[in-house]
């Protein structure tokens, strides 16, 4: 899962609001982030199914003003989320990526999209039926 | 989203299964040829898989013969796109926050 974003702010300011709890908590979850690399913390949001509201991470890669990388590990999934500021005409991006279930997404498309093994089914069904 | 079935997909060998079946329904003998491993690990890989509700199986004579289950991939893909969901309401507030929209927790706490 990638995205990318435009902020019209200086990178600073946008790192600032990645790496402050107080301003994180404001728009990502409450949580007790302290801007140390291997440092480990958590975010507490409501619970879900198969969610108990603590997303476990790790702070696994720092560097102002433009890259941090956490483990994120939250109910049933286990990822790294990135995340890179550029400086860029106006603002800053920002380019987020989380990954640990990319290749799975890719799978899944492919498995719900190709129907195929319905009609397979069928004809195995007859075949098992005829013998 | 039951968990057990995120867990069952995050392996890859079990992922290789589910796509193998997704051309058609297969025996264990027909699924052996593609994997490196032992009978009994890949039917302890069909075993997770049926737990998690994303196989079934079916006696046919001696054979077992495995299915291809959709609901529950329908279901984690569900819950993928919630996830992309989050994300992008997630950069839309750090959005406000940055050009001070979110003033104070109340204005957060609102959306």
């Amino acid at each position: 899962m990638t995205r990318e974003v435009f902020y019209a702010h200086p990178r600073e300011r946008v790192w600032a609001a990645l790496t402050d709890p107080a301003a994180l908590g404001q728009w990502l979850m409450p949580n007790d982030f302290q801007p140390v690399a291997g440092r480990e913390f958590t975010f507490r949001t409501k619970p879900g199914p198969g969610f108990d509201g603590v997303v476990h991470c790790r702070v696994l890669e720092l560097e102002a003003p433009s890259r941090m990388a956490w483990s994120w590990r939250g109910g049933p999934i286990d990822t790294v989320v990135r995340f890179e500021l550029d400086a860029v005409e106006g603002g800053t991006r920002l380019r987020f990526e989380q990954t640990g279930f990319a290749g799975l997404q890719g799978n899944l498309v492919r498995l719900i999209l190709g129907a195929g093994w319905l009609r397979q089914a069928r004809e195995l069904e007859l075949e098992a039926a005829n013998a | 989203m039951r968990p057990d079935v995120f867990r069952a997909v995050a392996d890859p060998t079990r992922r290789a299964v589910l796509d193998l079946l997704a051309e058609g329904e297969l025996a264990v003998k027909d699924l052996q040829p593609a994997f490196r491993i032992s009978q009994p690990a890949l039917s302890q890989h069909l075993r997770v898989l049926r737990e998690a509700g994303l196989v079934s199986e079916r006696r046919v004579g001696r054979l077992r013969i495995y299915r291809l289950e959709a609901e529950p991939l329908a279901g984690l893909r569900g819950w993928l796109e919630r996830y992309e969901r989050f994300w992008d309401e997630r950069f839309d507030r750090l959005g406000r926050v940055l050009d001070g929209a979110a003033a104070g927790k109340d204005a957060v706490r609102a959306q």
